[in-house]
């Protein structure tokens, strides 16, 4: 009968059993999240660590189902019906996601405990938020692509709010659901207007339609226009980004962490597949949008940054700078570039979550504390958290030997490559501006407390805390130096992108 | 032994020495300083291996059709992939150039090591570390033959740098290496670009794709391009903006004026040990930039902006000199008398010819030495006598013996004097700059003479007169500091009488720089046919 029914509505069948194995990473972890949120109604409040090693494990499980899978090349192609496509793009995408992911598991507990935040549902939303980035990763459809941003929307709305007694989390919440729901509506409403004019939900429909068309409607052009402004607000790209600063600053440290990094990994792999990829015919009418708003992304995320007092705040700012450039992979377009956007993706991931999870852990008892003046002397309580923070900072200015270093290398060259030297030129100014507030911070650093002042007293690292600082500081000198171990992969990723590699 | 890749371990002496230094205890200072002393010692003692094995005739093989087919010659070469997809390499390897700086680097990095006080130097263990991470980026900068393996160090180097610069040194250190790592990082961004255009442009060889390697940058370069019109106005051509980035980026490392204004007050606030390295060494890597990628990858350019860089190098020597004669901070003469003295190495670099370039690069060996040695003295001084104003110490004579004569040794150097190293390098260079034109000889000699002024005048006022106030209670010189200046001023009188050795090494590197710089611009035609 449901054979029947399905012939009716137009399915052509059961979608074959082999689509299972391919949604396997995301069905673990939906396991996991699913689990844990059970098993939290069961746990005592004492034992809410096994919460965390519970979902660690899930996330590692994950990983090593991606992992898997990025060697099993049979089964690459596209699922359920055009609509989720298991390519070593998104598998790539996966991969950084679920990294950050359990690096910002390693560090909760101890962050947690001490601000009396350490309920389970945080593990389970976490779970849940990662999911959506990873349908979000591989979306090939339009309406997978508003499922997966949904999914990691909804649970971050929470987490935002998670230190529901303090006005400062709750404001962050409030604007990041508010802000978050406009932009999707921007997001839907783009949606609509491509479906309309192409037929098809599908990218690879949505391409090969676009290819047919030739011409191109001013209703098509407002619908990619609406969509990329959906997934510039959650890249944070400016304009776009007002609500950065204040959702990243009132959020729990952790979450931000989290969130900082995975959100804007998890839409940009979306926006290049939909943009470079699946627009990739239209790309001379766009192009220009997308590079504005790399450059004002450089400019107000570089300027505003400089005149911060508070980490977080000059990280969220700093975050925009970082999208600014970025987004030069996509405005450019070339195999390349996509290259160097996603080099600069894992980069940014390491790099970013190990400055982020510093500040989890000058976190004090009850509240975050984030100002110049608590990391002041740091340098002189622990000199191994400040030299990695140190490193991290570098790695945001973008010198060598680090991560950062080489994810701008590879825009900038690509964008000279393809003659766009403008965009590499405004890349350069705002790199050398940057330099002063990331190195302000490093100097704060290294000077002691002031006289008379009693500095601030450290809480100690967790055993797991110290082990998420190793592997985000190995992270980003081996992505600073081993270049070529990430650079092939994401050359790899590049060449397997469904439904079809930007300018294959 | 053929087999050993010596350059890597030169390269990972430091590095493993740095690593070994986490398993020393904190607490334990005097092994922590040991450690440092052996390793900086161990590489000064391959280094010393690699020039005593340097082929001092190589025979130099055109790779292609005229004077540009002549590229540089390397010898213990080593070439590995490094990130194949884009054709960065790990290609290093040591010219006469780059063979003579590598032994000042040793040298200088092992007197800093030596001087460090292990007694009263806070966070021991970090300062050693930095020391060895700045002298391996350093090492890297000067061996690396691939032109983003060079960006690579040559930007690297900052970090360790910093670290040193924010921790260590007098309170306004914070402001000071926010500037000079602002300055510095401003010109190497732009380099950055210029790196990339050339690497673009360059022709694809066999390998398929344009390549970073200096060699093959310099036998395949790009076309000749049209000048750039902006608004209907003619511009540089790309080649030139490409050469004006890299200027700038070394311009500002040496320094040189207007490029000037980060280095006084990074050198006022940064401590003695540090000095020697700092100022010894990391300076000379601008001026090395300038002879290394400057001459070979923009002949024509470097002609077109010749007179800029000439007379901006007589600036400098003339406008140093001045301002020296004008402090008071003893630190401050030594760091303004540094400006000057790298100015005669940028003339000499710009006078295009082999006795300027032979003179630069004799030069940059002299002025390591003693510059180094003359901030050590500076800080002798200002730590027995606790101050640095010129006008408030004399008389140390009869207080410190030992000092006076070593002191008067470096001082005779740093002026120039006859028979001391500094005489073969100025004069060599001003050989240089007479044939490049009188004039420029001319006024670079105006700076000699304020040269012997200041130097002069800070000698006999510290040393000479009756005793001042401050100076009664100091105590001269022991044996480590005794030992630390000895072999720098022995090392002066020695290359001062017997420079043999030096221009040995970089004669034959000398003649294949300036052969390239003054060969004609390579005609478009006939490039696409190697």
């Amino acid at each position: 009968m449901t054979h029947a029914l399905m012939a009716a509505i137009g399915m052509p069948g059961f979608p074959p059993a082999e689509d299972l194995v391919r949604l396997l990473p995301v069905l673990i972890l939906s396991t996991g999240f699913v689990l844990l949120l059970l098993l939290d109604l069961v746990t005592p409040p004492s034992a809410r660590t096994a919460l965390a090693v519970l979902s660690a494990v899930f996330l590692a499980a994950t990983l090593g189902a991606v992992i898997l899978g990025w060697f099993d090349t049979a089964h690459h192609g596209l699922a359920y019906y055009g609509s989720y496509a298991y390519d070593r793009f998104g598998l790539f995408v996966d991969g950084i996601i679920l990294a950050s992911a359990l690096v910002v598991v390693l560090i909760s507990p101890g962050y947690l405990n001490r601000r009396g935040l350490h309920y389970g549902e945080y593990y389970a939303l976490i779970l849940g938020a990662t999911v959506g980035m990873m349908l979000l990763a591989a979306a090939s459809s339009l309406v997978v692509i508003f499922l997966g941003i949904e999914l990691l929307s909804v649970s971050l709305y929470i987490l935002c709010g998670f230190a529901h007694t303090e006005e400062r989390s709750q404001e962050s919440a409030l604007k990041y659901l508010m802000l978050g729901g406009f932009a999707s509506g921007f997001l839907l409403y783009g949606m609509a207007l491509v479906y309309g004019e192409t037929g098809h939900t599908t990218l690879t429909g949505i391409r090969a339609s676009l290819d047919a068309l030739h011409g191109t409607d001013s209703l098509l052009l407002i619908g990619i226009g609406l969509m990329f402004v959906g997934f510039a607000f959650k890249i944070s790209a400016a304009p776009f980004h007002t609500w950065t600063p204040d959702v990243y600053q009132g959020a729990p440290t952790s979450v931000t962490t989290f969130m900082s990094v995975t959100t804007k990994v998890a839409a940009f792999a979306a926006l290049i597949r939909v943009f470079s990829s699946t627009f990739e015919g239209t790309y001379l009418k766009w192009n220009g949008i997308v590079a504005f708003v790399a450059i004002v992304s450089m400019v107000i995320g570089n300027l505003a940054a400089l005149g911060q007092t508070s980490v977080k705040r000059m990280l969220a700012y700093s975050g925009v700078a970082q999208a600014g450039y970025m987004l030069i992979g996509v405005a450019v377009q070339s195999p390349q570039a996509t290259v160097g956007s996603l080099y600069y993706l894992a980069a940014y991931a390491a790099m970013n979550i190990g400055a982020f999870a510093v500040i989890t852990m000058m976190a004090g008892r009850g509240e975050d504390l984030d100002s110049y003046d608590s990391i002041r002397g740091l340098a002189f309580r622990r000199p191994y958290v400040a030299a990695a923070m140190g490193l991290f900072l570098f790695s945001l200015g973008g010198f060598p030997p680090t991560a950062g270093f080489f994810g701008k290398f590879f825009v900038f060259s690509a964008a000279i490559q393809h003659g766009q030297i403008a965009l590499a030129l405004w890349g350069i100014a705002t790199s050398a501006v940057s330099v002063f507030y990331y190195l302000k911070v490093g100097l704060l650093m290294y000077s002691r407390p002031r006289e008379g002042e009693a500095g601030y007293d450290w809480a100690r690292t967790t055993v797991a805390g110290s082990v998420a600082l190793a592997a985000t500081t190995a992270g980003t000198l081996v992505l600073g130096i081993f270049t070529y171990l990430i650079y092939s992969a994401a050359t790899l990723a590049q060449m397997g992108t469904f439904p079809v590699p930007p300018n294959s | 032994m053929t087999n050993v890749p010596w350059l890597t371990v030169v390269l990972v002496i430091p590095l493993g020495t740095a690593i070994l230094l986490q398993l020393v205890p904190r607490s334990d200072r005097g092994a922590i300083k040991a450690v440092t002393v052996l390793g900086t010692l161990a590489t000064a003692g391959v280094v010393a291996g690699l020039l005593i094995a340097f082929d001092r005739n190589p025979v130099i093989h055109a790779v292609g059709p005229g004077p540009q087919g002549v590229v540089l010659a390397f010898q213990f070469e080593e070439i590995h992939s490094w990130i194949p997809a884009i054709g960065a390499t790990y290609h290093v390897g040591l010219d006469g150039l780059s063979a003579w700086l590598l032994a000042l680097d040793a040298g200088v990095f092992l007197l800093g090591a030596v001087a460090i006080s292990s007694r009263t130097t806070e966070r021991l263990k970090f300062y050693c570390g930095l020391l060895l991470l700045t002298q391996a980026a350093t090492i890297g900068v000067l061996l690396s033959v691939d032109m983003l393996l060079f960006y690579f160090f040559w930007e690297g180097m900052l970090v360790p740098l910093y670290f040193l610069l924010a921790s260590y040194g007098d309170r306004d250190r914070g402001r000071a290496t926010l500037k000079f790592i602002g300055y510095t990082v401003a010109g190497s961004l732009l380099m950055l670009l210029a790196i990339i255009y050339l690497y673009v442009h360059s022709r694809p060889t066999a390998l398929g794709h344009p390549s970073f390697d200096l060699q093959l940058l310099m036998l395949y370069p790009g076309d000749t391009q049209q000048p750039v019109t902006f608004l209907g106005l003619q511009l540089l051509t790309p080649q030139q903006f490409a050469f004006v980035a890299f200027a700038l980026a070394f311009a500002i490392k040496v320094p040189l004026v207007p490029f000037h204004t980060w280095l006084p007050d990074s050198y006022a606030n940064c401590p003695p040990a540090t000095l020697t390295f700092f100022a010894g060494i990391v300076s000379k890597l601008g001026a090395f930039g300038f002879i290394r990628y400057g001459l070979t990858l923009f002949p024509g350019p470097v002609h077109d902006f010749q007179w800029i860089l000439e007379g901006l190098a007589i600036l400098s020597i003339i406008y140093g000199a001045m301002l020296a004669l004008a402090q008071s901070d003893i630190k401050r003469i030594v760091a303004y008398s540094s400006i000057s003295h790298l100015g005669f190495i940028a003339l000499g670099i710009f006078a295009l010819n082999l006795n300027g370039i032979n003179g630069a690069i004799i030069q940059m060996v002299n002025h390591g030495l003693i510059i180094a040695a003359l901030f050590l003295v500076v800080g002798y001084i200002e730590a027995r006598t606790g101050t640095r104003d010129r006008h408030a110490i004399s008389g140390l004579e009869r207080r410190m013996p030992w000092l006076y004569a070593l002191f008067l040794v470096i001082t005779l150097a740093g002026l120039g004097m006859p028979g001391m190293n500094s005489f073969v390098g100025e004069f060599t260079i001003m050989l240089g700059a007479f044939q490049a034109s009188p004039l420029l000889a001319v006024l670079a000699g105006v700076g000699v003479m304020l040269a012997c002024w200041y130097m002069l005048r800070l000698h006999q006022g510290l040393m000479h007169e009756p005793l001042s106030p401050a100076a009664e209670t100091v105590r001269d010189i022991g044996a480590a500091e005794r030992l630390v200046l000895l072999p720098l001023a022995a090392l002066m009188v020695l290359i001062g009488v017997y420079p043999k050795p030096l221009g040995d090494i970089t004669r034959s590197s000398a003649v294949q720089y300036v052969t390239r710089a003054s060969a004609p611009p390579p005609p478009v035609a006939t490039l696409g046919t190697p």
